[in-house]
């Protein structure tokens, strides 16, 4: 079953909004309500002192979750750092996407980006999870100057046997095919949401850098769907692709994780643990 | 042997107590997790960070100024002590990964009575600490007065107490205030000053070995190279070897503590105590006693005057400013820390460990040790509060090892240390004995206020918590 983690930011009256909760209705969730301490306090302390309310008010969101359809469970951490522990938990609960909530009504439409060097089969895989059999329209997407490094990498992983769906293996190979022009490529994964019975329509960037012709491309969709890319020096300034997005297009954002391998995943995290300290 | 604290304090509250799960990455208790996000880097940043400002900007002017070069040998003396105690304190955290450090392993290896006085005297002796990196600060800061042409003449004395207490309210206001992350800051200033004075004593070192001359001050004054002097000023200057201390007090929030506390610990304390020996060395090479006598706090910035001209007087000065910044502002961190650990265990009133709903800090315990911290740097006195910072933690020290071996006797069930300290009972049995043998080379004045100390939080205890029970207890 396709897993999302979305994390609150509980003590701080973050909440989700009723287009997100009905969004996630097909898939199951793991609320994560997390409070962010400054270094002064131990977060034990902040436990102590927060945790009934915390607890209490993320009962309450489990439960609309559970209203909507899908499982739903919660956790509840005290940090000093948001994004080491979504990381952390993201891997725990094996989650496929975490959001980034934002306000919304029903949604309507799904905005989802292909843009850089991500795995976009899961993506693909986590849509058609995600829209189930419900009348959501998906636009996707592709930014400008971004086909060639899409192609290239996709040409390694495409097809896998961790592919589901309806879509035949040979499908997805076209796919992948690293030969393809940028059209193409939008067109065969149109073409794969469409045979899942999903309303596809695509749309290609116009001038501008990636994340500006994404912004631009937003309005009339209620959510954004993206890959999870490499952390970079750009997130490393500025946070992460979904949180920039979120902040520029009101709306929630779902950010699909990359493949996890076990190995890659305990040098990331030693990686960052040398990293975050700096 | 209870596995729970148990019992309650004058107000009726019993010690908050529950089973958790310790992972590298996280704390789970029943309902919450709490992230451990300090890595490695963080933990040397915390020790070295605490310990530099005193041991390098501060000392080698009053060490120097009374033993010569013989004080190199009293830097050495307390890195070792300090080592001894350092690896008993790394078992103990590896086994007990909680926030309070030393207060936590000695209430629940020595009971109550032991815990409530080490867990008060932590808190006093951070605050005494403070106060004289403080003191320290403002030296400095008169010093840059008067290298921008701001000169003071008579009552400088005055203007040092001055500052030192504006910047003990500044530290204070900016932590109940503060959200932002200064413990970034504290890593890059860390890595500052450790590059500023690597290249510093690399020249002073060429310089001693006759590699490169430059023009020394005359003076006749010898070294005093004598056990008693030696160790003497070893009990002066051991406040520069508190920081790996304050590295537990974090413990709860350490990555992977089995491997990055110990590391962490006996790793700042080696780092210092190296760059303490060199920096006495080169300071003591170029300037005879009485010189470094007449120079006083600030010796260290005629050193790099000396050495390098008006640019090595500008990077002492500023070095000594960030250092003794990052030095009071690490303990008042740790101060904090130490006062919930207490407050926790129902040693104190609940109320100590508030967090405040604006801004998420503690606001009450670092109102507990920024208001001490102000009247005890308006005093000015460097010496005293040094002596007294080092009385009530050499006190903790020896403690700790004896909790080690008590532990150890009694071995709970829940004690499986990651880290073992090899040779038996040998190295905390030595560490003890050091640690209670140096105070008896301190000053009297110096010895009489932690005593006085002492028997106040022992008061305290026979006053509000005589019926709580912790010993043995996780």
């Amino acid at each position: 079953m396709t897993r999302v983690l979305v994390p609150i930011a509980v003590l701080d009256g973050e909440s989700v909004s009723p287009g997100l909760i009905s969004l996630l209705g097909t898939v199951d969730v793991t609320v994560l309500g997390y409070h962010v301490l400054p270094e002064q306090t131990p977060p034990d302390q902040a436990r102590l002192q927060f945790e009934e309310r915390a607890t209490s008010a993320l009962e309450d969101m489990g439960q609309e979750f559970r209203a909507a359809g899908g499982a739903a469970d919660h956790r509840l951490v005290f940090t000093h750092n948001r994004e080491q522990t979504i990381d952390r938990v993201a891997g725990e609960v094996d989650a496929d996407a975490f959001a980034v909530p934002g306000t919304t009504g029903d949604v309507d439409r799904l905005l989802v980006s292909l843009s850089g060097d991500v795995d976009a089969d899961r993506v693909l895989s986590f849509v058609e999870a995600l829209v189930g059999d419900r009348p959501i329209g998906v636009t996707l997407f592709l930014a400008p100057g971004e086909d060639a490094r899409i192609a290239s990498d996709e040409a390694g992983d495409a097809g896998g046997p961790e592919s589901p769906g309806p879509i035949a293996p040979g499908d997805a190979g076209d796919a992948g095919d690293a030969g393809d022009p940028p059209s193409a490529r939008l067109a065969a994964a149109a073409e794969r949401l469409r045979e899942a019975g999903i309303d596809v329509s695509t749309k290609s960037g116009a001038e501008g850098s990636p994340f500006g012709s994404l912004i631009d491309a937003v309005p009339g969709h209620d959510a954004v769907v993206l890959g999870e890319r490499a952390p970079s020096f750009r997130s490393f300034v500025f946070g992460g692709e979904g949180e920039r997005v979120a902040a520029a297009s009101v709306g929630p954002v779902l950010v699909v994780r990359g493949r996890r391998d076990d190995d890659v995943d305990e040098d990331d995290a030693d990686g960052t643990a040398e990293g975050d300290d700096e | 042997m209870p596995d729970e604290p148990s019992g309650r304090n004058l107000d009726g509250d019993a010690p908050v107590a529950e089973a958790v799960v310790e992972t590298e990455e996280a704390t789970i208790t029943g309902d919450a997790e709490l992230e451990r996000t300090i890595g490695l880097t963080g933990g040397l940043a915390i020790g070295i960070g605490t310990m530099i400002g005193a041991g390098i900007f501060v000392f080698p002017g009053l060490a120097g100024g009374e033993i010569g070069t013989a004080a190199t040998a009293s830097f050495a003396v307390g890195g070792v002590i300090a080592l001894l105690v350092a690896l008993p304190t790394s078992e103990l955290a590896t086994a007990m990964p909680r926030s309070g450090g030393g207060y936590y392993f000695i209430s629940r290896g020595l009971g109550t009575l032991a815990g409530t006085v080490i867990g008060l005297s932590l808190w006093l002796g951070l605050v005494f600490a403070t106060a004289f990196y403080l003191v320290g600060l403002g030296y400095y800061a008169l010093d840059a007065l008067a290298q921008v042409g701001i000169a003071v003449g008579v009552g400088s004395g005055a203007i040092v107490s001055v500052i030192a207490v504006l910047a003990g309210v500044g530290f204070t206001v900016l932590n109940v205030t503060g959200t932002e992350n200064a413990a970034k800051l504290q890593n890059g200033i860390v890595a500052l000053l450790l590059s500023m004075l690597v290249a510093f004593l690399g020249f002073g070192l060429l310089e001693a070995f006759g590699l490169v001359a430059v023009d020394t001050p005359p003076g006749q004054a010898a070294n005093v190279w004598g056990a008693g002097p030696v160790l003497s000023v070893a009990a002066l200057v051991f406040t520069s070897y508190l920081g790996f201390a304050q590295v537990a007090t974090v413990a709860g929030e350490m990555k992977d503590p089995g491997r990055n506390l110990p590391l962490a610990m006996v790793g700042s304390v080696v780092i210092v105590t190296v760059l303490y020996v060199l920096t006495i060395f080169v300071a003591t090479n170029i300037f005879t006693r009485d010189a470094l006598l007449s120079a006083g706090e600030t010796a260290m910035v005629e050193v790099g005057r000396a050495l390098l001209g008006p640019a090595g007087a500008l990077v002492i000065i500023v070095g000594g400013l960030l250092a003794t910044m990052s030095s009071a502002n690490a303990s008042i961190l740790s101060t904090s820390r130490a006062i919930y650990g207490v407050s926790k265990d129902a040693l104190l009133p609940r109320w100590a460990s508030r967090i405040n709903l604006r801004y998420g800090t503690p606001h009450v315990a670092l109102g507990m040790a920024g208001g001490p911290v102000v009247v005890l740097a308006a005093t000015g006195q460097v010496q005293l509060l040094a002596e007294v910072a080092s009385f009530l933690h050499l006190i903790m020290y020896g403690l700790m090892c004896v909790a080690l071996v008590a532990i150890r006797r009694d071995r709970p069930e829940w004690y499986d240390p990651d880290f073992v300290v090899p040779g038996g009972p040998l190295i905390p049995v030595v560490g003890a004995l050091a640690s209670f043998g140096l105070i008896a080379f301190m000053n009297r004045l110096s010895i009489l206020v932690g005593l006085a100390v002492i028997a106040a939080t022992a008061g305290w205890y026979f006053y509000y918590a005589r019926d709580v029970s912790l010993k043995g207890a996780l």
